[in-house]
């Protein structure tokens, strides 16, 4: 008996980090990279309903356009979700409106797939491109010389996580080994050297041109002074000290300060600004927490080794690794560490809020009269709102599951009164998922400069901050901006694809250690040292703590650490401008 | 550097027997010099004829740096953008900054300079947030800055204490201050800490209960650490806010902790610090019945030698609230019922912040206003009494020339009186107080004070050659202004001097930022005995894997990570 098949179906998407994505994310141009984002993960009773099987292609249709992808079954997608990694493809798909938050719709957006047998979208075709998109990305080889050396106390550059517990093995300027890593950590020191800016360049006609590092920094500067509203970008995935002076850039310039924030946590931020929230330092969580909530956050691919440095598998002062410990996980898809939780909540995509509302009536002693909220029938929402009432001390650590969907900064507005009214029985703290190793230090250094924390704009001289308006999604959907410089990250890679179209029409300053799809379009390429590997500065953690980088090996010959460049750029700005140094 | 020569100022210089003569000041290399030494032919001339010239002021408890302070901005958004509040740029010249309450690094350093202060000292810093605390100092302009220390509720520290081995709570409050760069040590609510860990405190903690978890009181952690205060030389003395704070009756606290230290005295005598006492120094059982214990406060200072205090000075308007002390924060928020921010930090210490508003018609608000100026009134020696609000606390640091006014003049006073709520005035011994401070006592709890309570009066709180040249100019003649009648003309030209100079760069003139510099992170190095350093830190290290979330390399602070460090050796 053969079942009718669908001829469409309408799913979920959630787009997000992926263990393989995060290894890759440093080499967009290699084909393993672009096959894995471009395949679309379904739960197998929905491949079954539209009659497809692993490597079948689809048409993938959501609010800001349509890609023909792979599919593969995937057990870790609910059946009604959809899952593909961020990257491109991703971007050509989701919803680029912030709603007035600065926070395009990454995850709960509701598409159509529809089996195709079209060819596959390219990325060239995502960004409109006629010619294949340039790699100059080079090898850089790294020489073993000397004795072996063991470094300890490295601290790894690049989740939030920020663990300070590595050790490095390097001959002369080779990086052997990496231990207490995981493998995104792992991948980022060992292919270090892999895919480099080789060189400061110069886009004339479509060509690059290989440029001395002084006329890079000249006309970089020439850009941003002739600018009237840039944009200076990025400022998480590099050192403090470089972040601090890009304020200064900004400053001068006259343009928008915006960081990894703006598409990330800073709806936390803005629920943040309402009604407050109940911290923690992590270790607080290894020596205390005997309940442990992860709430839209997928840990094991994004902080591998989060659960046992901090949280459920971790050995503290009075609480000794799992068993003196409750884990719960509150997702729309049963992600990899649910395995590991007493009780996993399954929520209705962009729902989140209403299953929040109906803990707080909870906690507050009222009664639940609906059947089921946001998906979850009553008995289970009562029995989570009794494990939160009776924890000694519960952490919930929540991520982009959250400020990316649904009621996105509401949703934290109403998760930090819930713990404000849990902490009148109980005792709560929450710790916001922080993604890159230093986007944390990006938000501080933007707070104590500016009293903002991300989307500053600098145009009258003084800070001035609004997200919807002067976020980085925002001013380039409306066009505004007439400059872009984009450092240590790839915004045309990461953010919807309207908003990167808008980019591509601005003159854009890249400075990057490695080749990425923001400097493919760029007109001026400054390559960089990486922070944390070959180079030293300062990074915050998700809980704040702020740690130092270490410098481990040089960088390749003639490329400076970012700070450096920063500085070049500062002062020939102000020599452009005419104010004493 | 060029050099200056400020000619014809009505000096008031206490340290060095000056107590208002017209003379010449001299500044040299940033430092003081004999005017005779300063070459006339190149040196800027100030013409400082009609103004009072004094050193520069400082600040021995505020908070202005650090995680807490940091939480406080992102919390108040609506703090920052008036545009009265914000400082544009002038690339060259100065950066620009916003906010009242909750500041940017830029408007504290400059507001504070514009009024003619030159050194700041953060209130208090976690050990393990220290990092962020230097890193928001070194982006202060101007000021010079120095860390205190939160040392109550450290795991060690306490450890060590219930083993009774004060060796080793010596060893490691001087490896800890070492580590973190830090100036001073600091208590909040001894022990509360530790009981917030364990569940939001209901009860507070006083003097003799028993810390949860340990079999010691706050008075144990008190004398423990006055005692390595004494031992180690440490210039500055303990640096308590007391038990009980902002609790009816908690006066009693506070008069049971000056006790408790007070035969434990540093190399210059000092025994405690009590911060911002107008906080504690509460009568009564309830917030509507409170009272003053001003009286009983001053008459216990005013017969012992080595107590000072920072006012805690209430200005009314809205604030932000923001100490360690968690467990009072959660209170407070259930009173304001606004927002609220609470912080832990692993083995060590807590923090909270709610915004706050002090207002003229309720009556505790008035209370608390009163009690601050009654205590800075009935303390006989304005040498024991710094200005403060406990920034931001009791209210903005921007608001000290108005308290200053208030000292110095009754008629400001009762001024301020008249509009307050008549039944909490009524309670209040201040309308019957008709002490003016002098210009003499402006300077002493402004610059002398503080200058003797962090140990540096040999460089700071003076105008004697060799001090660091931190001068402020204002622009009245003590000679022929009344500050007692013209107390609003005295605000205006307190809070814009004519000139502020640091470390001899003119950085302030009438009142607006000419010149950005960055001043110096003072912290100190007391004596450690190798061989027991090395046990000491080898048994931390050990527990540091279990205690801490990073190792224990990772948490001590390099130089080279500090824009400009001096060392202070303290034996």
């Amino acid at each position: 008996m053969s079942k009718q098949t669908l001829s469409f179906l309408n799913l979920s998407l959630v787009t997000g980090r992926t263990i393989i994505q995060g290894t890759l994310v440093e080499d967009k141009l290699t084909k393993s990279y672009l096959e894995h984002v471009s395949t679309l993960k379904l739960n197998p009773a929905d491949m079954k309903k539209l009659g497809l099987k692993n490597g079948d292609k689809v048409e993938l249709k959501g609010p800001g356009g349509s890609v023909i992808v792979k599919v593969r079954a995937a057990a870790d997608v609910s059946e009604g979700v959809a899952f593909i990694p961020m990257g491109p493809w991703a971007e050509a798909v989701v919803n680029p409106e912030t709603d007035s938050t600065g926070m395009p719709g990454f995850k709960s957006i509701p598409v159509t797939i529809t089996k195709s047998d079209k060819p596959l979208t390219t990325l060239e075709e995502i960004y409109g491109e006629k010619e294949p998109i340039l790699n100059l990305g080079q090898t850089f080889e790294r020489e073993a010389k000397g004795e072996i050396r063991r470094i300890t106390d490295v601290v790894c550059p690049f989740c939030g996580s920020l663990c300070d517990n590595l050790v490095v093995e390097v001959q002369g300027n080779k990086i052997l080994k990496v231990m207490n890593v995981c493998s995104l950590g792992l991948s980022k020191f060992m292919k270090s050297h892999e895919n480099r800016v080789p060189y400061p360049m110069i886009k004339e006609n479509g060509r690059f041109v290989k440029v001395p590092l002084e006329k890079a920094i000249d006309k970089a500067a020439e850009i941003l002074v002739n600018a009237k509203y840039p944009v200076l970008f990025g400022w998480s995935s590099t050192s403090l000290e470089t972040a601090r002076l890009g304020l200064e850039l900004a400053e001068l310039v006259g343009g928008i300060y915006d960081h990894c924030s703006t598409f990330c946590h800073g709806p936390t931020a803005l629920g943040f600004h309402e009604v407050g929230m109940p911290k923690s330092s992590l270790g607080q969580i290894k020596n205390w927490a005997d309940v442990i909530v992860y709430w839209g956050s997928n840990v094991s691919e994004a902080h591998p080794m989060h659960p046992q440095r901090y949280s459920y598998f971790s050995v503290g002062r009075h609480r000794k690794g799992r068993k003196d410990r409750k884990l719960i996980v509150v997702d729309v898809r049963p992600v990899p560490h649910a395995r590991h939780a007493d009780m996993f909540i399954k929520v209705k995509p962009g729902k989140d809020y209403e299953l929040l509302v109906a803990l707080r009536l909870l906690v507050q002693g009222k009664e639940l009269e609906v059947p089921e909220v946001a998906g979850v029938p009553r008995e289970k929402v009562v029995e989570l709102a009794e494990t939160l009432m009776a924890a000694k001390f519960g952490v919930m650590f929540v991520g982009v599951g959250m400020t990316m969907s649904g009621a996105k900064e509401k949703n934290f507005e109403e998760l930090f009164l819930l713990l404000h009214d849990l902490n009148r029985i109980s005792k709560w703290v929450v710790i916001p998922m922080r993604g890159h190793y230093n986007v944390t230090g990006a938000d501080m250094a933007t707070i104590w400069t500016t009293g903002y924390p991300y989307a500053v704009e600098f145009s009258r001289r003084y800070p001035r901050y609004q997200p919807g308006i002067t976020s980085t999604a925002d001013v380039f959907l409306r066009e505004e901006a007439d400059a872009l410089l984009s450092i240590a990250s790839d915004p045309l890679a990461h953010f919807p694809r309207k908003v990167a179209e808008a980019m591509k029409k601005v003159p854009i300053i890249a400075i990057d250690p490695k080749w990425n799809l923001t400097v493919a379009f760029s007109k001026v390429v400054i390559p960089s040292a990486m922070a944390g590997i070959e180079c030293s500065g300062t990074a915050y953690r998700m809980d704040e703590v702020p740690l130092r980088l270490k410098k481990i090996v040089d960088p390749p010959p003639g490329i400076l650490p970012d700070e450096e460049i920063l500085r070049l750029l500062i002062n020939r700005v102000k020599e452009k401008l005419g104010v004493k140094p | 550097m060029a050099e200056i020569l400020i000619k014809n100022g009505y000096v008031i210089d206490p340290l060095n027997g000056i107590h208002g003569e017209v003379m010449d000041i001299g500044v040299k290399n940033g430092k003081i010099v004999p005017p005779d030494q300063v070459d006339t032919r190149y040196a800027k001339i100030i013409d400082a004829s009609g103004c009072l010239v004094v050193p520069g002021g400082i600040d021995v408890h505020t908070h202005v740096a650090g995680p807490k302070v940091n939480a406080g901005r992102l919390l108040m958004p609506q703090d920052h953008y008036k545009i009265g509040r914000v400082i544009r740029a002038i690339p060259g010249i100065r950066r620009s900054g916003t906010g009242k309450s909750v500041p940017s690094v830029t408007n504290i350093g400059y507001k504070y300079a514009r009024m003619g202060w030159t050194t700041v000292m953060e209130a208090a810093s976690p050990p393990l947030y220290t990092r962020h605390t230097h890193h928001e100092l070194d982006d202060t302009p101007i000021v010079d800055k120095g860390v205190n220390l939160l040392l109550d509720s450290n795991w060690f520290i306490l450890e060590y204490i219930e083993n009774k081995d004060q060796v080793r709570v010596n060893a490691f409050v001087s490896w800890i201050l070492r580590a973190t760069k830090s100036y001073a040590v600091k208590l909040v609510d001894p022990g509360s800490a530790e009981a917030w860990s364990r569940g939001v405190a209901t009860q507070p903690l006083n003097i003799d209960d028993v810390i949860p978890g340990t079999s010691l009181t706050p008075k144990d952690i008190l004398t423990a650490l006055a005692n390595a205060v004494r031992d180690l030389g440490l210039p500055h003395p303990i640096h308590v806010h007391a038990n009980m704070l902002g609790l009816p009756g908690n006066y009693v606290t506070t008069m049971k902790t000056v006790e408790t230290v007070a035969n434990i005295a540093n190399k210059r005598g000092l025994s405690i610090h009590l911060a911002h006492l107008q906080f504690n120094a509460y009568k009564g059982d309830s917030y509507a019945t409170m009272l003053s214990a001003a009286e009983e406060l001053a008459k216990l200072i005013n017969n012992l030698s080595g107590v000072t205090f920072d006012m805690g000075q209430v200005v009314f308007g809205g604030t932000v609230t923001m100490t360690a002390d968690a467990p009072w924060e959660f209170y407070l928020y259930h009173i304001a019922k606004w927002k609220w921010v609470a912080k832990d930090v692993e083995a060590e210490t807590a923090a909270g912040i709610v915004p706050y508003k002090f207002r003229r018609h309720v009556y505790t608000n008035v209370i608390q206003w009163g009690i601050g100026l009654e205590l800075a009134l009935l303390v006989k020696d304005a040498s024991k009494v710094v200005v403060s609000t406990d920034h931001p606390n009791a209210g903005p640091f921007t608001r000290y020339p108005q308290i200053i006014a208030w000292l110095m003049s009754k008629k400001a006073r009762e001024e301020e009186m008249s509009r307050l709520n008549k039944k909490a005035v009524k309670r209040l011994s201040l309308p019957a107080i008709d002490r003016e401070y002098t210009f003499e006592e402006f300077v002493l709890s402004t610059r002398v004070a503080p200058a003797k309570i962090i140990g540096l009066e040999k460089i700071k709180g003076h105008l004697g050659v060799g001090a660091d040249a931190d001068i402020a100019i204002y622009g009245i003649d003590p000679r022929t202004f009344d500050p007692s009648r013209e107390y609003e003309r005295l605000v205006k030209a307190i809070k814009y001097a004519k000139y502020t100079i640091k470390d001899g760069e003119i950085v302030v003139k009438d009142g607006k930022i000419v010149k950005t510099v960055y001043g110096r992170t003072f912290y100190v190095e007391p004596p450690s005995e190798p061989k027991l350093e090395s046990e000491v830190l080898s048994d931390v290290k050990e527990k540091f894997k279990e205690w801490y979330s990073v190792t224990l390399n990772n948490y001590v602070i390099l130089n080279e990570e500090l824009r400009k460090v001096e060392p202070i050796r303290t034996y």
